[in-house]
């Protein structure tokens, strides 16, 4: 591979006063204050003594922290209200069995996780335990609690896995546990109706208990609750496609090596597919929902989002994390995967496009917008060293680009011909043999065909002749279509005849702009005799006219535009006054970008 | 040289000469359209919308008459700013001196601009404004000439002032330095 210039450009940090110690789980990139400036807010478990923080930086810059009670299993971001103006996201950090939800990095909430009653022979156990201080009760007891065919309370699994002599000890310390806190094992968000930048996201909660909780932004209460799978199953990791509302999927990494999905209105989730070794992290794409997976045996591999392997990869040394890339200027998306060796590579499909060296392991790695930079990489390392690297303006992510040899994988590979079977070589002799025979049948074949259509044609045609002039057009529909980015746009209008036995004929399109946005190539059209059933396309060149411009053009949106931006087209018959079928269509804004350049100065002056 | 400019040369302006373009760069956010509103009289101001499509205005820097174009500094918009590269004689780049992320987006923009081949190998004068010098964590102007790496243009002059478009501060000091680079440049022809 040629030497090239990096594609991302290194942000200075003074690597010296950071030092995190953080997972995947807990990095978010949030609009704190909905100014449009991005900060990064990583859930920090702390080294040694130090307690857990919720660190906030601006840029490369850490502006503040927020002590936290436990370890952070989670932190996320979400809108909660609708109103405009749109108040700041809260953020939720989960930690054992509860949520704590800031509101401009104030604690507003804190939910609990409805609790679970132990049932009572464990409790009777229990009793008994406290009762006795001899040491033989204790084993007999220990062995009757062992033995209870329902899943233990943690306190009980914390007491079986001691010795006779700490667990009397233990015994004078603790109290009969009475009911069972639901532990949290991972903590995600999903839009509920809109897809939009700041619309309502609802919480889901993973539970050790292998149930997935959906909360209620407002009120946080239970909104849906569904166990993950038939056998009981921890989640690791659920990454949320699609809207509550409407329709979703709920992909989930599970710890015992199998990745199960929850859809809407589902009671119970069920396994997808099993991986042959532990999953490391999954990460779902956005446009097919493919679901990349890296495991513990060194692969990288992609799933359909019906559970079948599609490929994979396998890579050189452990991988460490995975995050999705999406790069929506050069319409791809590209899957970064982080490597023991310290590199991190990046993905489109299962080419390699791009790697990075950057020394030390990255064991966070998220993409996305911080500060007022789109496309930043936030990498947080071993070390605990904060890293970012932006993508640069002019980077490209193409096979050519990439300087990856364009090596066409067919080359290789034979052709795939299937065998000469026994029949295909008595019909290929039969063919030789009677040649002439089966010519001639062919041609008359042919001809009967001829005349088939011919008297269909002519059937249809005789039909057809005032099967407009009554008045009803249903059969016949009208469709357009736009492409182009401007100011030259295509647009291609579908006629159909939908009628079963008549042919329409005598008609004709005519195009109705304001001639001073619109020019039409070809406004009237006059259109052939349209057979049962078919279709016909006509498309034709629209370009705007860019006279009196002014910078609004650039402020266009699609929706919401004057009513120059209109095309009206209309579909007469030969011998009527009006016409049959009319259609409006709505043009696209041009692109900014495609605007000719002379028009662009002759906006320059100010007034 | 387009109608305008050859009106105003007749007319004669104040530098009763022809006018001299210079462009006005810099990411977005970066207060551009600030900075030459700080220069225009209140009641030419115009308002501090994100700048999209050039926008071209007329001063006059110390007896020398300039026209200052100003682009757009989206990310999308960028690619435009090379059609400019070939009328301009100078440059005057604004950076956020308070985004210290950014540094880095603005040194690979000035290096592509300074590559293009309209631009390079021409003396122009580069003026690099360190703006919202008044904002607490904005850098002083040496930390950002090196974060720009400034050191390496050596066929350009250049000269980095701290300037706040809010007060308008340390903007004539930075002006001054350019209109003498104009003026000793065009009296040389």
């Amino acid at each position: 591979m040629m030497a090239r210039i990096s594609r991302w450009l290194d942000v200075e940090v003074g690597t010296s006063e950071i030092h995190m110690n953080t997972l995947p789980c807990n990095i978010a990139l949030v609009d704190v204050i909905n100014d449009n400036e991005f900060k990064l807010l990583v859930g920090d478990m702390g080294i040694g003594n130090e307690s857990p923080k919720l660190k906030i930086f601006r840029g490369t810059m850490q502006i503040s922290d927020i002590v936290l009670p436990d370890i952070p299993l989670g932190v996320v971001s979400f809108y909660a209200s609708e109103t405009m103006p749109r108040p700041p996201p809260l953020v939720a950090v989960a930690f054992s069995s509860c949520i704590y939800i800031y509101r401009n990095l104030k604690l507003f909430y804190k939910y609990h996780l409805p609790s679970s009653k132990i049932e009572e022979s464990e409790t009777e156990i229990w009793e008994k335990l406290k009762d006795s201080a001899n040491e033989e009760t204790v084993i007999k007891l220990s062995k009757d609690l062992q033995s209870l065919p329902h899943n233990l309370c943690c306190q009980s699994k914390y007491f079986l896995q001691m010795s006779t002599d700490q667990k009397l000890e233990y015994l004078d310390s603790v109290e009969v546990p009475q009911k069972e806190l639901t532990e949290i094992a991972c903590l995600t968000t999903m839009k509920m109706r809109s897809t939009e930048k700041m619309a309502v996201s609802c919480l889901i909660v993973g539970t050790e208990e292998g149930e997935i909780v959906v909360l209620d932004p407002h009120t946080f209460t239970e909104i849906t609750k569904a166990k993950l799978n038939t056998v009981k199953s921890e989640p690791h990791q659920i990454v949320a496609t699609g809207l509550f509302n409407i329709d979703y999927r709920l992909t989930v990494a599970t710890r015992n090596k199998c990745v199960c999905i929850l859809k809407r209105d589902w009671k119970e989730g069920r396994q997808l597919f099993r991986t042959e070794d532990h999953i490391i992290a999954i990460e779902v794409m956005e446009f097919d929902k493919s679901i990349m997976v890296i495991c513990c045996d060194k692969t990288f591999s992609c799933y359909s989002k019906k559970g079948n392997k599609q490929w994979w990869l396998q890579l050189d040394c452990h991988p460490v994390a995975i995050t999705q890339v999406p790069v929506t200027h050069l319409g791809v998306t590209l899957v970064a995967v982080s490597l023991v060796s310290g590199h991190l590579n990046l993905y489109d499909g299962k080419a390699k496009r791009d790697s990075m060296f950057i020394r030390d392991i990255a064991s966070v790695i998220k993409f996305g917008q911080l500060g007022q930079e789109e496309h930043v990489f936030t990498i947080i390392t071993s070390t605990g060293n904060l890293m970012l690297k932006i993508l640069r303006r002019t980077a490209n992510f193409t096979a050519h680009a990439a300087g990856i040899e364009t090596s066409c994988p067919t080359i290789g590979k034979p052709w795939l011909i299937p065998k000469k079977s026994k029949l295909f070589l008595e019909q290929s002799m039969r063919e030789r043999e009677n040649a002439k025979a089966m010519h001639v049948t062919f041609r008359h074949e042919l001809n009967r065909l001829r005349l088939v259509a011919g008297k269909t044609l002519l059937e249809a045609y005789t039909k057809s002749d005032n099967a407009l002039g009554l008045g009803a057009l249903e059969p016949v529909r009208l469709a357009a279509e736009v492409q182009g980015l401007g100011p030259i746009f295509r647009m291609t209008l579908s006629i159909e005849n939908t009628s079963k036995d008549r042919a329409v004929i005598g008609l004709s399109i005519l195009f109705h702009t304001y001639a001073t946005s619109y020019k039409v190539t070809n406004p009237y059209i006059k259109i052939p005799l349209l057979s049962p059933g078919s279709k016909l396309k006509f498309p034709t060149k629209v370009e705007e006219i860019f006279t009196n411009v002014n910078p609004d053009i650039f402020f266009r949106t699609v929706t919401g535009q004057t009513e120059g931006a209109m095309i009206k087209v209309l579909l007469l018959k030969e011998g009527k006054p009006n016409p049959v079928l009319s259609a409006v269509v709505q043009m696209p804004p041009t692109d900014p970008m495609m605007v000719p350049y002379d028009k662009i100065q002759a906006t320059g002056f100010v007034e | 040289m387009g109608l305008m400019e050859k009106l105003s040369s007749w007319l004669g302006g104040p530098a009763a000469g022809r006018e001299i373009t210079i462009l006005v760069l810099g990411l977005d956010h970066s207060g551009k359209t600030s900075l030459l509103n700080a220069l225009r009289p209140p009641d030419r101001r115009v308002t501090s919308e994100p700048t999209l499509a050039p926008r071209q205005d007329n001063f006059t820097f110390g007896g020398l008459s300039v026209v200052a174009v100003e682009a757009g500094g989206a990310r999308r918009v960028r690619a435009l700013w090379e059609r400019q590269y070939a009328a301009a004689s100078g440059v005057l780049w604004v950076v956020d001196a308070a985004d210290a992320l950014r540094l880095a987006v603005a040194r690979d923009e000035m290096q592509l601009m300074l590559e293009h081949p309209a631009m390079r190998a021409r003396r122009l004068p580069l003026l690099v404004c360190a703006n919202k010098a008044d904002l607490p964590h904005a850098l002083p102007p040496t930390q950002v000439a090196a974060a720009l790496g400034l050191e390496r243009v050596t066929d350009k002059p250049w000269h980095v002032c701290a300037t706040s478009a809010v007060s308008g501060a340390g903007l004539t000091d930075g002006l001054a330095w350019l209109t003498r680079q104009l003026r000793d440049l065009h009296t040389d022809h």
